[in-house]
């Protein structure tokens, strides 16, 4: 009993100095946050970046200490909802601004940024600044805006053999045997994972094939996934894989063996997003440079939409626990400014970003940059499908496409089927 | 020691493992079964549906697929690890080849190696633009577009998977059978020499007979093994391309833990555990039949 007691009282003893210590801290002004990061420690080209805004943030802010904790790919969603699910959020959240983290943000556990923001809503481009909650909410301030869709273009290779950038899908489809014959992948893409048909190529088509009018009808249910605009969308994907223009091999590739070839000198064109920029700015080799536009996908036979279309999404950012009052929320508030704000998007362009935020200082851009500067100031845009449907709904799209490009299903029979999946079960067609 | 301090003494020793096997099999088993009746994602409560999940399941093509891939496996361990593992042991034992401490260690190399760099391993040589394997064939036929087409097919795809796995875990096995093959006493086998039995006599009528609770142990490991197969084929495949190498582990993992529907998910698990049970089930008749023939 005597040992029972002595033991009590060395665990509250210990208890009460880790409360004294806590408060200890209060008292010195230094303001503590948990933050729960999407990035990848191993991925130097993106840690080179957050350091430089940490080592930054660090000067900027002495009296707000960071405890930080990293994940990422779908560990990061799993563990961020198993957080939601014990209402135990920590103080800073990096969010998505559409559908990806929607299990956070529709379930009322982040704070809306918009009575922090302000009139520095103005500061930001207004793609970035689109509603991500159903009263016009801004859950998290995106980092940037991102194109998914971008056709890097390897003009050596097209002078070396007399071509031009095409205008027309069938100008394009023209030069695919001349290099093949030449030793070159026409156009290089990855879809071993799936997603990067529709993300970084499916979704401008949409929009180029039946137009921003009936893109919005389709997502309230007013127009459907079926219509032949859709199945023409597809139909391109269709006749370019059956005539070898894409990378062999493509639906096993893993995400980034397109980019090398693309780096090398081996294919002509590169489908990816915008983001490849800050890849490209790191590794192409400099005599390349000058050579590399990035231009949108030619026009396609029967287009309704916008020519030279891309889509683009806002990008992420962080946000804070709904719960943050008083000196914790001001905090929390000082770091989403400084990452998303001037001083996080100078450090941002740096290496080779395209902030959200309009003021940033884009004099020592490299030229690529500049070249992605120019395309998202000058191309239309439609929506990425996948900010715009569903999760799971790619579950059913993603592998449609694999299969039509095999061979074992119709571009109709894949519209059918995601628009059958979108009419039951997609939170935008059932509220 | 009376009636009561017996029992006593069998609770203390017996509770805690009792205890901790409850509180980390039996409660999830049971909670999942509970919530494969329901519609949840997470948050609020969970909605009683019935049995939807489970028609769900059985009406979904991709569930029936990756059910025939996981036969597949099953069919790979039961029909394809046990009988060469058995092979090589017997082979080894018996001495029939030079090297034979060479053979073995090479046998089993690869069960030491981790599933996922076996897996991304595998997927370097096989998938992709540049693999090994790939590379080598495109330098023999000249065609700088050649592929492995197998691996884009709905009904091959699964092959090369079902290949790696073969190599994997056959090492397992065989050491497993060596092991208890040297615990059959020489003195039975010299006897038999001595009397005369052929190597297939001695095969039929001594070993195979000694060996029976083994295999049938081994084919238990193979098909709950197999039934739960993720690891190797999520870091290989992840089941792609278009499902044509998922299997129902990896179909309950998308389902529960990337479209959170965690009551359809444990519905999933559940029907894995029937189905584990189910062939352990037929399999332990099979055995008995056999096991009576001898006695």
């Amino acid at each position: 009993m005597k040992k029972l007691l002595v033991l009590a009282l060395v665990l509250l003893l210990a208890v009460g100095s880790l409360f004294a210590a806590a408060e200890k801290e209060a008292a010195d002004g230094v303001v503590e946050l948990d933050m729960y990061h999407y990035h990848n420690l191993a991925d130097d080209t993106a840690t080179g970046q957050w350091n430089e805004i940490m080592a930054a943030f660090e000067v900027s802010y002495p009296n707000i200490t960071l405890n930080i904790e990293y994940q990422n790919n779908e560990p990061f969603h799993n563990k961020l909802q198993a957080m939601a699910v014990a209402k135990q959020l920590p103080d800073v959240v990096y969010l998505w601004p559409k559908k990806r983290t929607g299990y956070v943000t529709g379930a009322g556990l982040i704070k809306d940024l918009v009575p922090f923001l302000g009139d520095k809503v103005n500061e930001f481009s207004p793609a970035a600044m689109t509603p991500q909650g159903p009263n016009g909410e801004i859950y998290e301030v995106p980092q940037q805006v991102t194109a998914t869709h971008v056709v890097f273009t390897n003009n050596k290779i097209l002078d070396e053999l007399g071509l031009t950038y095409p205008k027309t899908l069938d100008e394009m489809l023209a030069q695919g045997p001349k290099l093949a014959a030449a030793g070159y992948i026409p156009i290089a893409m990855d879809n071993g994972d799936g997603w990067q048909m529709q993300s970084c190529f499916l979704s401008a088509l949409t929009e180029r094939a039946g137009g921003m009018d009936w893109y919005n009808d389709v997502l309230v249910g007013k127009a459907s996934f079926s219509d032949t605009e859709f199945v023409n969308a597809l139909n391109v994907i269709k006749v370019l894989s059956d005539n070898d223009m894409f990378s062999p091999g493509i639906n096993q590739a893993p995400y980034g063996n397109a980019l090398s070839d693309f780096e090398n000198g081996k294919a002509a064109y590169l489908i990816d997003g915008g983001w490849r920029v800050q890849s490209l700015v790191e590794e192409l080799p400099e005599a390349l440079v000058p050579y590399v536009t990035l231009e949108a996908f030619p026009d396609i036979p029967n287009q309704v939409g916008q020519s030279q279309s891309t889509a683009v999404v806002a990008g992420t950012g962080f946000g804070m626990n709904a719960n943050l009052e008083g000196t914790k929320a001001d905090a929390a508030w000082d770091w989403i400014w400084f990452y998303s704000g001037e001083e996080g998007a100078n450090i941002r362009v740096g290496h080779g970003m395209i902030p959200s935020y309009i003021n940033a200082d884009m004099g020592s851009q490299h030229p690529l940059l500049a070249k992605l500067v120019d395309f998202l100031n000058t191309k239309p845009a439609g929506y990425v499908i996948d900010a715009v449907v569903d999760g799971e709904g790619m579950g059913v799209l993603h592998p449609g496409i694999q299969e039509m490009m095999f061979g074992n299903k119709t571009p109709q029979a894949v519209a059918d089927e995601f628009e059958a999946w979108v009419a039951a079960n997609d939170s935008t067609r059932n509220p | 020691m009376d009636f009561r301090e017996k029992r006593r003494s069998y609770w203390y020793l017996v509770g805690p493992a009792v205890l901790i096997y409850s509180l980390v099999i039996i409660f999830p088993v049971v909670v999942s079964f509970v919530l494969g009746f329901t519609k949840w994602s997470g948050f609020g409560s969970p909605v009683f549906v019935g049995i939807k999940n489970y028609i769900t399941m059985m009406k979904d093509p991709v569930f029936l697929y990756d059910l025939r891939n996981n036969l597949l496996i099953v069919g790979t361990s039961v029909f394809g690890q046990i009988p060469l593992g058995f092979v090589l042991a017997y082979i080894l034992y018996r001495k029939m080849v030079k090297f034979g401490n060479f053979f073995e260690s090479m046998i089993f190399l690869p069960i030491t190696i981790s599933a996922v760099v076996v897996a991304i391993m595998w997927n370097r040589i096989f998938f992709g633009n540049s693999g090994m394997f790939t590379s080598l064939m495109r330098m023999i036929t000249g065609d700088q577009r050649w592929i492995m087409a197998i691996s884009e097919s709905k009904s091959g795809a699964i092959f090369p998977v079902l290949f790696v796995i073969l190599w994997m875990y056959t090492g397992l096995y065989m050491i497993i059978y060596l092991a208890n093959l040297q615990k059959i006493s020489p003195s039975v086998l010299e006897a038999a020499i001595i009397d005369g039995a052929s190597e297939g006599q001695i095969l039929g009528r001594i070993i195979l007979p000694s060996m029976i609770n083994v295999l049938f142990t081994t084919a238990i490991f193979a098909i709950s093994g197999s039934l739960k197969s993720f690891d190797l084929i999520f870091a290989m495949t992840n089941g792609g391309p278009a499902h044509y190498t998922e299997v129902v582990a990896i179909y309950m993992y998308i389902n529960t833990f990337k479209y959170y529907k965690y009551g359809f998910g444990s519905a999933v698990s559940i029907m894995i555990i029937i189905l584990s049970v189910g062939l352990i089930t037929i399999l332990n008749k099979f055995v008995r039949r056999i096991e009576r023939k001898y006695e």
